[in-house]
């Protein structure tokens, strides 16, 4: 019945035009908009939300899920190319994928990160349809407990994702800690550390901390090196050829592994894409012989990160399909677009509406075909985003981030602090800090006070909630073997050495 | 019904005099601020609006999410726009409570009620695993043992709260009232069973209802719910007890009567629109549009009530007591 609608659907509106034409504007304008610093994919669709009043419902949902696949690999396009992530989930895919660009193979880069991205939204998109209701079953086990334990287990991961020393990510860490405790408590309403001002109120989004923290300390980053005359790597001139199909086959385990884990963390409500690509490229890290490559241009350190960015996609929307309850900001907005066609995603819409399940599957993977479709046909005009000079690029990129850090709450308040942290991203970087981990801190912060805080209220204030849950002593026992391993393994190592020398007079 | 008719071609007669004067305003698009997220309540009635409007106010109607702090981040921007008439907002009860528990809210006399929207009302929904299958059954836990339910709610000022609240004080009863970031993290805590009850809007639960996943024990309003039309409100099950939340259009202070009045009447007849009516009802949003005056009493009528249950819960900021 299912499989029936869904080839019925996809093919009606392959035979359609006007499905077409729509599918691929949606496509373009969600590369564009993700590609855009400053425009996350929640704001692409609530920017072209109001479009799809016009359509009908089944037109609108592939229209928005077209701008939503699209706008998740769109922002990993400026990850790559000029290291700011254009969507939040793309914080970790610069950090390999501009080393890349660096050493003249951002067009190997984009194409990893393209097909990493369509396998992964592929694999999410089989999950949601085959074990939807198994994922969410899954995903009900997490309670508050479990949150707080994803939440540590997340906190420690993040030390392995930074580059560098672990020390130094741990310290940007805790300072994305403080700042996500900035604004109204999220469980008293009580205002923490606003200085009696308006303005920090609202607390510290995510988005203007980000576009802050990459876009303009990145354009900030430049000013700095063009004062000391120090060449950039030009990267027009240096131009590798794309990878080969079995290049790409080979990386299938990354891919795999990273899909996983995005379509799981993506189920869990709240989580959301950010954690799934910290945990991706952390294990990634983890299972890689070579570890000391990472933060270097590491291709699994892009395709890892951005299978689960796009599998993740698949993930969120089981909540939303099987409980009716939308798991992030993303969701939520596809959600109010499906309502104000009457159509309520829930319990009952597989009951009632099964035509129209089957073609938001068909429209979603229509999404992830034109996404690869046009990001390979777009990979031909890369060359003129690459010649732009660079006084062009950054004035431009500086404008967007002032347009980008306002029109996400359309709050000037929003735009002080994404200056703010564009300073403060200048610092870290004149201090060599990694600044990654500070915007892990602010997502994880708030998540883990939250949820750890409520655990001990419906504890009671005992502790014993974390011990009733395997769950959450699992990840706890992860997050303690993850920090004790390395301590150990030196040890280990020696005692290997002392034994041999031992044995041998 | 007769005498409604009546009361309403004799205000949009006053209203076409009353616009004969203002021909020329609305002469560019409005902004309605909404202080929540794309996608929710709020901003699906908003952008309903905002796709009827032009046949009613001659212009477009932007709608405009400025969200953070709670709802008060939008009402600022509201209170402190320019008094042209252009900038309108949407509140609710959050409105309400963060006038008197937050210093940097905007105080109610700041903003100017210019047309009711209509109510949202609350359901008791409780999770399957409870086994509670009626409101005597709930009461009773709690008569017995006080705090046994645990009610997964906003945190205090949040509409969900305020309900749970007013459903304590009626029935002398005392929940665990536990906070969450808004109604779809509450919705999924009640799903997986990590509290037990909850106070929301109906909409979000009917579905979970029909499946069998919660149970809703009553509706806290007059009317039963079209979503959910088998589920009896409290008053057919003998108790008096309605908890709803509202959606209310309001100005700045300062907009001229003569602009303040054209856009009440046309507001008022956007509500009336049969097709908005209708695509209103799809979403689950109840219209009962009611004039300025009328608006302005409802708002006084909530916040005297929202005021006693956060002074019982000692909510309300020191500095903003009556």
């Amino acid at each position: 019945m299912l499989i029936d609608s869904f080839f019925t659907s996809l093919l009606a509106t392959l035979a359609s035009p006007w499905g077409v034409t729509l599918a691929v504007l949606g496509t373009l304008l969600g590369i564009v908009l993700g590609a855009l610093p400053g425009v996350s994919s929640t704001m692409a669709l609530a920017i072209l939300l109001p479009l799809s009043f016009g359509m009908t419902p089944e037109l609108a949902i592939l229209f928005l899920l077209c701008v939503f696949v699209a706008s998740v690999y769109g922002g990993s396009i400026s990850a790559i190319l000029i290291n700011i992530p254009g969507t939040p989930g793309a914080i970790v895919t610069q950090l390999d994928g501009h080393p890349l660009a660096r050493q003249g193979r951002a067009k190997e880069a984009l194409v990893y990160a393209l097909v990493a991205s369509s396998v992964g939204g592929v694999i999410g998109l089989v999950l949601l349809v085959l074990i939807a209701p198994l994922l969410a079953s899954v995903a009900m086990q997490f309670r508050s407990p479990e949150f707080t334990a994803i939440a540590v287990f997340g906190l420690v991961l993040l030390a392995y994702a930074s580059p560098g020393s672990t020390v130094r990510g741990l310290l940007v860490g805790a300072i994305g800690l403080l700042c996500g405790m900035v604004g109204f408590d999220a469980l008293t309403d009580v205002s923490r550390f606003t200085f009696d001002s308006r303005s920090l109120q609202g607390g510290i989004e995510l988005v203007p901390l980000c576009v802050g923290l990459f876009g303009l300390a990145e354009v900030l980053r430049h000013l700095h090196a063009l004062r000391q005359r120090r060449p950039d790597v030009d990267m027009a001139t240096l131009h590798s050829p794309a990878p080969k199909f079995g290049a790409l086959a080979k990386r299938w385990a990354s891919m795999l592994r990273g899909s996983f884990i995005g379509a799981l963390v993506g189920a869990i409500p709240a989580a959301g894409s950010a954690i799934a690509v910290a945990i991706a490229y952390a294990q990634e890290m983890r299972f890689s012989r070579r570890p000391e490559r990472f933060g270097q241009g590491a291709i699994e350190g892009v395709v890892a990160p951005e299978a689960a960015n796009s599998s993740s996609i698949g993930g969120t929307l089981i909540p939303m399909m099987t409980l009716g309850v939308p798991g992030d900001a993303i969701t939520a907005v596809l959600m109010g677009s499906l309502l104000i066609h009457g159509l309520r995603p829930g319990p009952l819409l597989f009951a009632e509406n099964p035509g129209f399940v089957g073609s938001l599957y068909a429209g979603f993977l229509l999404a992830l075909l034109l996404t690869l479709a046009l990001g390979l046909v777009l990979m031909r005009w890369l060359p003129w985003i690459l010649r732009i000079p660079n006084h062009m690029l950054l004035i431009g990129i500086a404008l967007l981030c002032v347009v980008g850090a306002y029109a996400i709450r359309n709050n000037m308040a929003d735009v002080y602090i994404m200056l703010f942290f564009g300073a403060v991203g200048y610092v870290l970087y004149l201090l060599s800090l990694p600044t990654a981990p500070l915007a892990f801190g602010l997502i994880l912060g708030p998540l883990l006070e939250e949820n750890l805080r409520r655990s001990l209220l419906l504890g009671r204030g005992s502790w014993d909630v974390f011990l009733h849950s395997p769950i959450a002593m699992g990840l706890f026992g992860l997050s303690l073997v993850a920090i004790v391993l390395p301590l150990l393994a030196p040890l280990w190592v020696r005692l290997g050495e002392d034994i041999k020398r031992a044995r041998t007079p | 019904m007769t005498l409604r008719r009546l009361l309403l071609t004799s205000t949009l007669g006053l209203s076409l005099s009353a616009g004969a004067f203002a021909a020329d305003f609305p002469d560019r698009a409005l902004t309605l601020v909404v202080p929540w997220p794309a996608g929710g309540a709020y901003d699906l009635a908003a952008r309903l609006m905002a796709e009827h409007a032009n046949d009613y106010l001659g212009a477009p109607l932007v709608v405009q999410n400025v969200t953070g702090a709670a709802g008060s981040t939008g009402v600022r921007q509201v209170a402190e726009a320019d008094a042209d008439g252009y900038t309108l907002g949407m509140m609710g009860t959050h409105a309400i409570a963060q006038s008197y528990m937050n210093p940097n809210a905007t105080p109610l006399e700041a903003l100017d009620p210019l047309v009711f929207i209509g109510p949202e009302p609350a359901a008791l929904a409780v999770a399957s695993d409870t086994g509670i299958t009626d409101i005597a059954a709930y009461l009773q836990a709690l008569q017995e043992t006080p705090g046994s339910i645990i009610n997964g709610n906003d945190s205090p000022g949040g509409f969900s709260y305020i309900a749970a609240s007013m459903l304590e004080s009626q029935f002398d009863v005392s929940l665990t009232k536990i906070p969450y970031q808004g109604y779809s993290p509450t919705v999924s805590a009640l799903l997986s069973g990590e509290v037990m009850s909850a106070l929301l809007p109906i909409p979000l639960l009917a579905d979970q209802h029909a499946a069998g996943q919660l149970t809703l024990l009553g509706v806290a309003a007059d009317a039963r719910h079209p979503f959910a039309p088998e589920v009896p409100t409290f008053k057919e099950q003998g108790y008096d007890f309605v908890a709803e939340d509202f959606f209310m259009l309001y100005l700045p202070n300062g907009v001229s009567d003569e602009r303040r009045e054209a856009l009440a009447s046309m507001f008022y007849s956007l509500l009336e629109d049969d097709a908005f009516q209708a695509a209103a009802s799809e979403v689950g949003l109840v219209i009962a549009p009611r004039p300025q005056q009328a608006t302005a009493t409802y708002l006084s009528q909530r916040a005297d009530e929202v005021y006693t249950l956060l002074e019982a819960a000692h909510l309300v900021d020191a500095s903003l007591a009556r």
